[in-house]
């Protein structure tokens, strides 16, 4: 990093960057969780169901997030576990009223939790229960039960309930992932 | 909590929920390999149903597929058809009569492609659009027996006595007639009620309706996913009958040799297309388009089919004889397999993203077994018998299995992305070495001439062998009578002295002990004045007893005499020696053992 890159960045003007990968099966909200925090003139209306995944930048108070938003069709979750690797922060999107397939969810993320790369690996995890204005929807602790996240002890993790097309919820549980990954940051440039 | 329409459901629910939850985290901890994810648990659910009455379908065009269930309740009442969304119900239809088949069907062109819901019972189809009642299908009515007819319009007129008319009906019955619902009834009523049910029902116009037992679609002219389907439907009265979507008319009808109770359709109305049915008879026909004959591609089965599903071209049958068949469309039977309990019901999987093709069969010791090909891949455990199974997409889901159990349970069970279906049979083949080929050496020219010399002279070679083999009978016999002439054989052969002899010899010589049993075989009948004396080479051997008085022998006892020998000759050179049983007053000997004595050892002088 430069002199003038790190004046920028002890001044503010610059932010330091950080990668996170956009998990959740389909019809979870990934794509417009995304899209809420992208500046108005980069806004999508319509939100179509991603294919492969998508790269897009967006920046909160303190950090410049690149997010992969993974698709999350049954044949494209396979392409998940080649981005583990780079990503410092995980965002978990579940269908709070999609209770049939809460169950698949929880198979993924222990799929997830299991693999090799992120076994050991301290990785903070936000979770969304999207969609908490729908009917038939289960609340952020009723979810964080059937996912079974009282058993996930070795990763800082967080579950707000959200709703992504008005945008409760999002900017609670981005600001928690900012102040975990700002934590990471600074442990590793002490290290350095 | 979100609005729910009960409290008592949202209980239910959250407490399966529950359930279903800790079921799940109890498996992984196992570390059990499960192919299946619990989605959802209700043993409660008090849905009594059968796979026929069973379908998933996109009927809201929303991409969020329904389960519809045609509940048979009680079966005389409480018969519903219901439609899940998700998990919870989200609509209730009362039908009248007891459904037999539930299928969705796109009728019409419109947007958005919302298809319709028909449900077979009794002789309707009552078909469902947006879940609003749309339009009931009657079958058309049969011909009426002209004696029945005839009586119930003099009934009408009051010109035959009812009980007299009870009686024709009875003898029309009897004669193997087919007669209408109320002559039936008529028929089971007791002699008081009679005339009341006549004087009830005379005015209203006789009708004879049949009953749908299988219900089934084809597309009509598009093999497109939402192109328009005729319904194909089978009926009590043996035939089948294709119907038009649009104007709900008769298109085809056909005829078979019993009443079908199983349906499977491919193809198009308009192109060309098969119906397989099996039969009440324990037949599958094959209809196709434009073929009359329908006993050319019949199977015939062992047992009774309680189960029909089809793959491709691969027909496959479940029978009362806990067995599964596997036909071709042809008719011929590619294998069977032995099930450990009845069956209950039969279902295909067709997972299409993961070209996964197999049959599920629900077992009545509660289990569901899968079949792929004849290799078991997978047994799924249930704590009921499993009456109703689906497999399909529901609600986002591609592959869920839908399951209801006898006590009216609902289960959905999805299958894990990373499920494996190991294609090797779980139950004992045959082994492995069995396929291996033998290193087997070439024919030598010697076998072939062999061969060759059998072949031609087989007739000749045969008459030798019978000859010869005749022969040595005749050799045996002539020796056997021979010994019996000169009662040269242990055992007596004379009645009035049945005796059995035994001999022994001990000892490594040159002094041998020489032990005679002696037993008499009779029942009741003792012997007495008998003799033992032994014929020997006296310059071999010498016996110390030369002949030995036998005491009366009691019947059944065992006698043992005991004599030394003494082996004259050091040579090594032994004989055998000849133990006579004599009678007093006789010259010939009762019977004869021959001792065969062994090798003496020479005198050691210490």
């Amino acid at each position: 990093m430069g002199f003038f890159d790190s004046l920028a960045q002890w001044l503010g003007v610059k932010k330091k960057e950080v990668n996170v990968l956009v998990v959740g099966l389909d019809n979870s909200g990934k794509s417009t969780i995304i899209n809420h925090f992208k500046p108005p003139e980069l806004k999508n209306h319509e939100i179509v169901p991603t294919v492969g995944f998508n790269v897009e930048k967006f920046k909160s108070k303190a950090l410049a997030f690149t997010a992969l938003d993974m698709s999350g069709q049954g044949r494209y979750r396979n392409l998940w576990e080649q981005y583990y690797k780079e990503c410092d922060g995980i965002i978990f999107v579940i269908d709070s009223s999609d209770k049939l397939r809460m169950v698949v969810a929880k198979d993924e993320l222990d799929l997830l939790l299991q693999h090799a790369e992120l076994k050991d690996k301290r990785i903070p995890i936000l979770f969304f229960a999207n969609k908490m204005d729908a009917r038939d929807s289960v609340s952020s602790v009723k979810c964080s039960h059937l996912m079974g996240l009282e058993t996930l002890r070795d990763k800082p993790w967080h579950i707000c309930a959200s709703n992504a097309l008005t945008g409760d919820g999002l900017h609670e549980g981005v600001d928690w992932l900012t102040d975990q990954l700002k934590d990471v940051l600074e442990k590793k440039s002490r290290k350095k | 909590m979100p609005a729910c329409p009960s409290q008592r459901g949202c209980l239910v629910a959250l407490l399966d929920c529950r359930l279903t939850n800790t079921k799940y985290h109890t498996t992984t901890r196992e570390g059990k390999n499960d192919k299946w994810l619990d989605a959802y648990h209700d043993p409660v659910a008090s849905i009594y149903t059968f796979t026929q009455c069973l379908t998933l379908s996109d009927i809201q065009a929303d991409g969020d597929w329904k389960l519809i269930v045609a509940d048979l309740g009680t079966g005389t009442y409480d018969m519903k058809l219901k439609v899940y969304k998700n998990t919870t119900l989200m609509s209730e239809h009362t039908i009248i009569d007891l459904p037999t088949g539930v299928v969705t069907f796109y009728m019409d062109t419109l947007e958005p492609r919302t298809p319709a819901i028909a449900v077979a019972s009794g002789p309707y189809i009552y078909v469902y659009k947006n879940l609003r009642p749309y339009f009931k299908f009657t079958l058309p009515p049969l011909n009426i027996h002209p004696l029945e007819e005839d009586l119930w319009n003099q009934a009408k007129d009051d010109q035959v006595n009812v009980y007299s008319m009870r009686e024709m009906l009875e003898n029309l019955r009897q004669e193997g007639c087919s007669l209408t619902v109320r002559s039936l009834r008529l028929l089971q009523l007791e002699a008081g009620h009679v005339e009341g049910f006549v004087n009830l029902h005379k005015h209203t116009p006789l009708k004879k309706q049949t009953v749908i037992t299988c219900l089934d679609t084809m597309k009509k002219s598009v093999a497109d996913e939402d192109a328009i389907s005729c319904l194909v439907l089978g009926t009590e009265s043996k035939s089948i009958y294709i119907l038009d979507p649009e104007a709900f008319t008769v298109l085809a009808t056909m005829d078979l040799p019993s009443v079908p109770v199983f349906i499977s359709v491919n193809g198009m109305f308009d192109v060309d297309f098969r119906i397989v049915v099996s039969c009440r008879n324990g037949c599958v026909y094959t209809l196709k388009r434009g073929s009359k004959d329908v006993s050319k591609h019949m199977i015939e089965l062992n047992s009774q089919p309680v189960g029909m599903a089809r793959i491709n071209k691969n027909i496959y049958v479940g029978c009362m004889d806990e067995t599964l068949h596997c036909f071709t469309s042809k008719g011929k039977k590619l294998w069977t397999v032995r099930l450990p309990a009845s069956i209950t019901t039969l279902e295909i999987i067709d997972y299409k993203p993961r070209s996964f093709a197999a049959v599920l069969v629900a077992l009545n010791n509660q289990e569901v077994h899968i079949y792929k090909e004849k290799f078991l891949v997978d047994i799924i455990k249930m704590d009921d018998i499993v009456t109703g199974l689906q497999f399909g997409r529901f609600g986002r889901e591609d592959g869920t299995l839908v399951m209801t159990t006898k006590r009216g349970g609902l289960f959905v069970k999805i299958l894990k992305r990373t499920a494996k279906f190991e294609e090797r049979a779980l139950s004992a083949g045959p082994p492995v070495a069995q396929n291996q080929k033998l290193n087997v050496p070439k024919k030598t020219k010697l076998f072939v001439d062999q061969t060759q010399r059998e072949r031609e002279n087989a007739v000749v070679m045969h008459r030798t062998f019978q000859r010869d083999l005749a022969q040595l009978r005749l050799k045996v016999m002539r020796e056997y009578v021979k010994a019996l002439d000169n009662s040269m054989n242990p055992i007596s052969s004379d009645p009035m002295e049945p005796l059995k002899l035994s001999a022994h010899v001990q000892g490594i010589g040159p002094t041998f002990k020489f032990t005679v049993k002696l037993q008499n075989t009779s029942l009741s009948q003792a012997s007495s004045n008998l003799l033992v004396t032994f014929d020997y080479d006296n310059k071999l051997y010498d016996f110390r007893k030369k002949m030995i008085q036998v005491p009366m022998l009691v019947p059944g006892l065992t006698y043992n005499f005991e004599t030394f020998v003494d082996c004259l000759n050091d040579k090594g050179v032994t004989e055998n020696v000849k133990v006579y049983v004599l009678k007093q007053g006789k010259s010939v000997p009762l019977i004869t053992g021959v001792v065969s004595m062994p090798v003496s050892e020479s005198i050691v002088v210490v």
